[in-house]
């Protein structure tokens, strides 16, 4: 068999078992669903000034893509990781040819696939509750790699806080407590003049930053030119957190 | 012969708990090598040292390769505890296995060979009954074809009858040449189906051998039981002289050979002792785990 087989039949497994739990599915798809309807709806924004919601629609659709790029992979992955390890799989696959990289990019395709239509059904519903506008130009066809590659890159991440949490229970909380500090720390929902000057700066170490600049760059913008570096520094770091991720995957006890 | 598994003064620890003090076995192709011992005697541990899931002190060779560096395709693992995805079916389970490796046998057959086949294959893994369930593991263990099988307590949970199938599959895949290390705390599955049994106690491997040749070392005697009130302490029998002691409710007299059984019964009706029932037991690798373990008849018995 060789290393597509071994990743297709990890992923088709995965794919089913994913699909058959009918409450993470819900979930999964209602999560960036509500998440429109209670900014972009209920809250929404006020271009005039005041509050947190203060820039155009537009300059959110970012904002929702992140919720789901960062949230979905950083908690399914490492809740995953902390199954697999519960039910002694990873020690049946330690000895199978299956490669801990080959393991991870299995559950990412998964994610990927998952977290693409979740994006799509988000993308649509802001459209339509929001009214908002996305340009319809090639460049924005760029949404689609850096969808794919954060979530490779939260997939990754997920794997990590897997190995150190000892739950799944521990890789919820632990998720959380990581996802949210990002969420809003990275050029999402809060603009960088809201936050203090000093700490500015430290928005380039959230690896969701470069996320939401480029989809914002695609979708929003329309600055192409921003959109690559940011694309460039999102491949970068997609492969540096698969890369550890991979290697934090168990293989022994 | 080359050993198909050798392990050279492996040692482990967990923090302060030596889990595998200095063991050292070889196992020879196509053998059955079973391995008992009481929990936390390192029966686990050591099945992890030798398929390369746990780092440990010592020399570990698998069909003549470091357990990281042999070919996986030769390997199958059952482990303890094994549970894969729930929502899954035993098909797509087995097919997921099977889908791993370069060559590995027809899904569909090797379920069939633990009796799981029709409607069964189609149920979701979590739906099954606990031995239906194990029967899967050990399918997905079997999936490959592996010249070396390491089976972790691979009968628990499943009924006589089922167990009984997959002895006669174990024993089947024995004559057929793969080399089997299992660990178990069935006595009978283990005095079945081992060729050798190493019997592993406070991380040491206390003692290990054919059945036949441990059960004669540390077996003891065979012993009669009486189920009654009566305490004498002494039995006299023309020509042979017992001594008798009391335990838990028994009278229990020792080394009865099976001709001598009447004349013992003889000789407690003689002496107006009244007893309910009688039980005679020869010794059996129970009784050796007994002995290596430490535990005495009294403590088993209760």
């Amino acid at each position: 068999m060789t290393r597509l087989g071994r990743i297709s039949a990890e992923f088709t497994a995965s794919w089913h078992a994913f699909l058959r739990r009918r409450t993470a599915v819900f979930f999964t798809f209602f999560f960036p669903a509500i998440i429109v309807v209670i900014f972009g709806a209920l809250v929404q924004t006020q271009p005039t000034g005041g509050g947190l919601f203060a820039e155009p629609k537009g300059y959110y659709i970012a904002g929702y893509l992140a919720v789901v790029v960062l949230f979905t992979p950083l908690s399914r992955v490492g809740s995953t990781v902390a199954r697999y390890r519960e039910g002694r799989r990873f020690e049946k696959l330690a000895t199978t040819p299956l490669t801990r990289v080959e393991w991870l990019l299995a559950q990412a395709l998964v994610n990927v696939v998952v977290i693409g239509v979740a994006a799509l059904l988000l993308l649509a519903l802001s459209i339509l509750v929001t009214g908002t506008n996305i340009p319809a130009t090639p460049a924005t066809l760029l949404v689609i790699p850096f969808v794919a590659l954060g979530v490779v890159l939260f997939c990754g991440l997920g794997a990590i806080i897997g190995r150190i949490a000892d739950s799944q229970d521990g890789v919820i909380a632990a998720s959380n407590a990581i996802a949210l500090p990002l969420l809003f720390l990275s050029e999402t929902f809060v603009t960088p003049d809201l936050l203090p000057a000093w700490f500015r700066p430290a928005l380039g170490f959230s690896p969701l930053t470069y996320v939401a600049r480029g989809i914002r760059a695609v979708t929003y913008a329309d600055a192409t030119t921003v959109a690559l570096p940011n694309l460039a520094a999102v491949v970068v770091l997609a492969v540096a957190f698969f890369v550890a991720g991979a290697y934090a995957v168990p293989r022994t006890d | 012969m080359t050993a198909a598994l050798v392990a050279e003064g492996v040692r482990k620890s967990y923090g302060d708990v030596t889990a595998l003090d200095g063991v050292s076995l070889e196992i020879d192709p196509g053998e059955v090598f079973g391995l008992v011992g009481p929990n936390g005697a390192g029966k686990t541990t050591l099945v992890r040292a030798l398929t390369g899931t746990t780092e440990v002190e010592g020399e570990i060779s698998v069909l003549g390769s470091a357990p990281d560096r042999v070919e996986k395709s030769q390997i199958g693992l059952l482990p303890q505890s094994f549970s894969p995805a729930g929502r899954l079916t035993a098909r797509e389970l087995a097919r997921q296995y099977a889908g791993l490796y370069d060559e590995a046998r027809d899904p569909d057959a090797v379920l069939a060979d633990v009796g799981i086949d029709g409607e069964t294959a189609e149920q979701w893994y979590e739906t099954l009954s606990g031995g239906q369930q194990r029967r899967v593991c050990v399918a997905i263990a079997l999936v490959n074809d592996p010249d070396v099988l390491f089976l972790d307590e691979p009968t628990t949970g499943i009924d006589p009858a089922g167990r009984r199938a997959l002895w006669g599959l174990l024993e089947d895949l024995a004559s057929g040449g793969t080399t089997v290390l299992l660990t178990s705390h069935s006595m009978a599955e283990v005095e079945r189906l081992s060729d050798r049994v190493g019997f592993l106690c406070d991380g040491r491997l206390a003692a290990r051998g054919p059945p036949r040749e441990l059960v004669e070392s540390h077996g003891g005697r065979s012993r009669l039981l009486f189920e009654t009130d009566a305490s004498p302490t002494t039995l006299d029998v023309p020509g042979i002289g017992y001594d008798v002691s009391a335990r838990n409710g028994h009278l229990v007299v020792e080394d009865v050979g099976p001709r001598e059984i009447g004349d013992v019964v003889a000789a407690f009706e003689n002496q107006g002792v009244e007893f309910e029932s009688l039980t005679w037991k020869q010794p059996d690798l129970e009784d050796v785990y007994l002995e290596l373990t430490g535990t005495s008849f009294e403590e088993a018995e209760r």
